[in-house]
């Protein structure tokens, strides 16, 4: 009868069988090996892949192989730019400044490379613009909300209370409000959305910093701005990532420049939720602390400063040698989670003091 | 007329047997295409399992299993929570049940504990837990001298011993002779719910909970188990019909079919105390290869006992071949599962042996008792029997708190 090819049938059924359970059970010794990738550890050794690289280190341009993402954030952008406002005289004489300020809560951003997260964002980013005027000046804000949910912009400083963004939600869809208020104290100081649940609202994205000069202005300055903020990426109330400028590890991959002898002039901003504390840490230098902002002489002169939520200040220094300088949270937990980053201090073009003798004075 | 009246049957007879079929594909079909978007309802959740973690020169390894119901990609790795760069080979898009390797490298400290994290696409981190840092083991000529020294110590030597005992039960009464062969029983009953819980503890710890662990611990002890029985069936069937001409009695072919059951056992245990070993756990592995050895020289005594009342022929020199090479199938296999154990560990494996090994005990479990029961007049409720079977669990019990 047909008795062999049922056997043949069953051998090569077993066969079969035994081979996808040996591919289940070793994988790796069937795949074949590629031609090698090459990428440096944080401890400085070199390895070889013939896979591919995950090391975050974030670009501009999105990869290709991933669409998502909506969001397109430079940080090295967001560091230098100030919004000013479209600026008008009003009949008293006072400056107006006005802002359009949309919120929106679909965006996709590519916070770290390969990893996507739905942010909360006014006017596309996190944070969002950095809005600038002088003191005693009107700033009026055009606010749209395009999201789903209500949202507001709630402003750290002196206003009328209806003006606060607590108690006026402004809901989705397109609800608008216009804040409108005059420019003061003098500082820095955080705007965020105040609908509830708060902690949500701000930890996905929707703040940013407000920056009052004061009427005599401050000394000329290389000016930047560092929101320091962490991402809940799986939403158990603790953060995935800490930066400066929302993406882990950017500056140290891409250097701040700056230049020698050169005043330089940070505004920092904490907006860390969950943990209660941040820091900031510079090296081989120390800076003059404003806390806040608020007054023209400095606090302190320091190289470290501990800011609770929205604590937020005022840093100016300049660097006497060329070279790498690291600035980082000290609470190191976040600095290895990408709260890190790096000065480069190049020779100052303008400056002779580099070349001639150092004069210590007397 | 008949013949094609036949033919139309058999036609009607396949078609009435392939129209339920067709009924499901289309039903499949169509949930899968068109009636998707009804069915569509809930966020299906990605899961990746890492299911190898290997410490080499400074560098961590991981494989990783897709484990979900939707393809994934490895973004990022860290460990103790602490973000480190890392590459993943091939890459890191993962199609279901698709693998990778992780290389993250790292200047770890043995025996320290480690949080290894693997972070995908979505923001997602997957975590696990490694006790003790140790460094994966390499098929050195040494080591797998030590694999096979082990693998003899567990298995070949202690059902030699065993096997030692038979002109002991050759001599004793009937009585003695069953409580003896019920006590084996006894004891491979306990062997085989060892092995089942050890096979639920790896996939508990290691696989994903798509590979639904119980049931596939079930399903592989029932097919090893009717395959052992099948083949032990048609082994014992064969030696009866050609008893005289044959080398192979019919004591000699179960006792066969209880070495082939007992050698799959053993190659469970070989892979545990090679595994146990490769996880660095040496200390506890030198328990468990006296532990093992103890165990198994009653194995030997489950394969004395049918041989024992062999005929007149098996005396001599065939007989000592006999039982060596029964000694050695149920031995040997120990080595090879140290082998692979110590070597090229992988959790899927290992469950899968271990039910292959319990299944094989239970199948020798029923050969014994028959064979207890064909010898003793059909019955099995003697005061030997029961006594001995109850003895054997107690003692397994008993020394499984010592050991
Ligand atoms: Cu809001």
């Amino acid at each position: 009868m047909n008795k062999p090819r049922s056997k043949i049938i069953i051998t090569s059924l077993t066969v079969i069988i035994a081979m996808s359970a040996l591919y289940v059970a070793f994988p790796e010794t069937i795949n074949a090996q590629l031609e090698g990738n090459i990428f440096a550890t944080h401890s400085g050794g070199v390895i070889t892949t013939s896979g591919v690289v995950i090391d975050p280190v974030y670009t501009t341009t999105t990869d290709p192989e991933y669409t998502e993402a909506t969001v397109e954030f430079d940080p090295m952008q967001y560091l230098r730019e100030f919004n000013y406002g479209v600026v008008s005289t009003l009949p008293d004489g006072k400056i107006l400044r006005e802002f359009t300020i949309i919120a929106e809560d679909d965006q996709i951003m590519e916070v770290s490379p390969g990893i996507f997260f739905n942010v909360w964002t006014f006017n596309g980013t996190v944070p969002g613009p950095t809005i600038r005027a002088t003191e005693g000046d009107i700033v009026r804000i055009n606010f749209i909300n395009n999201g789903a949910k209500s949202h507001t912009m709630h402003f750290h400083g002196i206003h009328p209370a209806e003006m606060d963004g607590v108690f006026e939600i402004v809901g989705g869809g397109g609800g608008q409000f216009t804040y409108e208020f005059e420019a003061g104290p003098v500082g820095v100081h955080p705007y965020h959305c105040h609908v509830m649940p708060l902690e949500e609202h701000i930890v996905r994205g929707l703040y940013g910093v407000f920056i009052v000069d004061p009427k005599e202005g401050r000394p000329a300055a290389d000016e930047m701005v560092m929101v320091l903020n962490g991402l809940d990426m799986d939403f158990d109330g603790e953060n995935n990532f800490y930066a400066a400028n929302t993406i882990p590890f950017y500056y140290q991959n891409n250097p701040i420049q700056i230049n020698t002898d050169e005043l330089v002039r940070i505004y920092v901003v904490n907006m860390v939720e969950f943990d209660p504390i941040n820091n900031l840490h510079l090296h081989g230098n120390l800076y003059y602390y404003y806390p806040t902002g608020t007054d023209l002489v400095p606090s302190f002169y320091t190289d470290m400063i501990t800011l609770s939520q929205t604590e937020r200040g005022i840093m100016e220094f300049q660097y006497e040698f060329p070279g790498k300088y690291l600035f980082h949270a000290h609470k190191v937990e976040f600095s290895e989670k990408g709260w890190v980053g790096i000065f480069q201090v190049n020779d100052n073009p303008q400056d002779k003091k580099s070349t001639e003798k150092v004069d210590y004075g007397s | 007329m008949e013949v094609s009246d036949r033919k139309q049957s058999k036609g009607k007879l396949i078609a009435s047997g392939i129209i339920p079929f067709v009924f499901l594909i289309v039903l499949v079909i169509y949930i899968f295409g068109p009636g998707s978007d009804v069915l569509d309802l809930g966020v299906p959740l990605p899961e990746i399992t890492m299911e190898k973690i290997d410490f080499v020169d400074s560098e961590i390894q991981v494989t990783v299993r897709n484990t979900g119901p939707i393809p994934v990609v490895i973004a990022m790795a860290d460990i103790n929570d602490r973000i480190q760069p890392a590459a993943v080979e091939p890459d890191g898009f993962l199609e279901r049940y698709e693998t990778a390797l992780v290389r993250i490298p790292f200047a770890w400290n043995e025996a320290e504990p480690y949080r290894i994290g693997l972070t995908i696409e979505d923001g997602t981190r997957f975590e696990k837990e490694v006790e003790a840092a140790a460094p994966a083991l390499q098929p050195t000529l040494e080591l797998v001298g030590f694999f096979a020294l082990i693998g003899t110590y567990v298995g070949i030597i202690p059902v030699m011993i065993g096997l030692l005992w038979l002109p002991f039960i050759r001599r004793i009464s009937k009585q003695k002779y069953h409580f003896f062969l019920a006590l084996t029983a006894g004891l491979l009953l306990f062997l085989g719910i060892d092995s089942i819980e050890e096979a639920l503890d790896v996939s508990e710890e290691n696989l994903a909970g798509s590979f639904n662990g119980v049931l596939l611990v079930t399903t592989v002890i029932v097919l090893s188990f009717l395959g052992l029985y099948y083949t032990g069936e048609k082994l014992v069937k064969r030696a009866v019909a050609s008893t005289a001409s044959s080398r192979l009695s019919k004591p000699v072919a179960i006792a066969l079919m209880i070495s082939i059951g007992i050698g799959l056992h053993n190659f469970g245990e070989g892979l545990a105390i090679g595994a146990a070993v490769g996880l660095g756990s040496i200390a506890f592995s030198t328990f468990l290869i006296v532990g093992f050895a103890l165990h198994n020289t009653t194995e030997g005594i489950a394969i004395a006992g049918p041989m024992s009342r062999g005929k007149g022929a098996m005396t001599g020199k065939s007989m000592i071949l006999k039982l060596a090479a029964l000694g050695l199938i149920a031995g040997s296999p120990a080595i090879f599962g140290a082998w692979i154990g110590g070597f090229v560990y992988s959790p899927f494996t290992s469950v899968i042996f271990l039910a292959v090994g319990a299944g094989a005990i239970f199948q020798v479990i029923i050969t014994i008792l028959r064979w207890i029961r064909e010898e003793g007049d059909k019955n099995l409720s003697s005061g030997s029997v029961v006594s001995g079977f109850a003895a054997g669990m107690l003692i397994m019990y008993l020394t499984s708190i010592l050991v």
